[in-house]
């Protein structure tokens, strides 16, 4: 696979460096700002309020409602 | 050059090796992520909540008016000696995702610092700045700080469960906890350090274990509520920390801080 890109990265070894490098930080940036943002509210060490609280009525005198789980 | 079918064999296998490597490589992106790369976001918020905070309490220095809570917005400060000098977060209205991505969270209609029932506040253990990363270390007597417009509160952790017997003895021992109390009657089942089952929601009640209680607002305690994730990289359990006013201090003029910090003996 990586190989297959290699091969088809255009112009002399300098160029294709360069344009790996590009291809990578790009994958990189994708990474960073679209899916791990959307992936990471799913891990479980967000929750740490108690009660009912992403259903927006916060845990307060007696509401004791299920948690939400994953 | 003509390798047919062994050839192929081996490209796939090849691919297939290049693929998990890189799922791993994105595995661990994702870890540094998660702990580092959401701490930057968290610093940028926190630090114009901060900026927020300076300017409405400037603008309206010792006033003793209830605030206006406003969902997302800073109204206080939060300072833990015990964490460093420096350790300090502007507390936001609110304890969903949204809100709990600036910095430690107010549970609405929980009471109002320095007010009778219970202030309770939750805050990320792990990423997103982490403002409650140390918090399983808190020792009874420790010192959490709330900073409002008109007023320093001390708050003081509680005994802990063990501690209760053998409080007295702990008391003259440490001068610190000289107003601290073992809490009886309703309160008997709060103690300094709590682990519970994530729907405990009475655990952020008036009087906390007791939803029900009809203790009236004049005979409530003034008391501090801490809860965070538990254990510190998952979500089965809620750790909890309860402590008791025992100071309130007018701001004065331009001592801060650092000044209440000498009052109170640097913890």
């Amino acid at each position: 696979m990586y190989g297959w890109i290699w091969r088809h990265l255009p112009g002399p070894l300098a160029v294709r460096v360069l344009l790996a490098v590009l291809l990578i930080a790009a994958v990189v940036a994708l990474l960073m700002l679209v899916v791990f943002p959307w992936l990471e509210p799913m891990l479980p060490f967000n929750d740490v309020a108690v009660g009912a609280v992403l259903s927006g009525a916060a845990g307060t005198a007696g509401t004791s409602a299920a948690s939400p789980a994953w | 050059m003509g390798k047919p079918s062994a050839g192929t064999a081996y490209v796939v296998l090849r691919t297939v090796g290049e693929l998990l490597v890189t799922a791993g490589i994105v595995v661990l992106l994702f870890v540094g992520y998660a702990l580092y790369v959401t701490d930057l976001t968290a610093a940028n918020r926190q630090r114009s909540a901060n900026n927020e905070l300076d300017q409405a309490f400037s603008a309206s220095p010792m006033e003793r008016r209830r605030p206006q809570l406003t969902v997302g917005k800073p109204f206080a400060r939060l300072y833990v000696p015990a964490f460093g000098q420096d350790y300090q977060f502007a507390v936001v209205e609110g304890v969903d995702r949204e809100q709990l991505a600036t910095g430690p969270g107010h549970y609405p209609h929980s009471a109002r610092p320095g007010e009778p029932g219970n202030f309770a506040v939750a805050g990320h253990r792990v990423g997103k700045g982490a403002p409650f990363r140390r918090v399983d270390e808190l020792r009874s007597c420790d010192a959490i700080v709330v900073e409002t417009n008109s007023d320093f509160l001390v708050y003081r952790v509680l005994p802990m469960a063990d501690e209760r017997a053998t409080w007295e003895a702990h008391q003259r021992k440490d001068p610190r906890c000289a107003r601290v109390p073992v809490l009886s009657g309703e309160y008997r089942q709060v103690v300094g350090r709590k682990i519970v089952e994530p729907d405990r929601a009475d655990a952020v009640a008036a009087v906390p274990y007791q939803p029900k209680s009809a203790l009236p607002i004049a005979q409530q305690n003034a008391l501090l509520t801490l809860t965070t994730s538990h254990p510190e990289y998952g979500n089965s359990q809620r750790m909890i920390i309860h402590a008791v006013l025992t100071d309130q201090v007018g701001k004065r003029g331009k001592a801060g801080y650092p000044t209440l910090l000498r009052q109170i003996g640097g913890r």
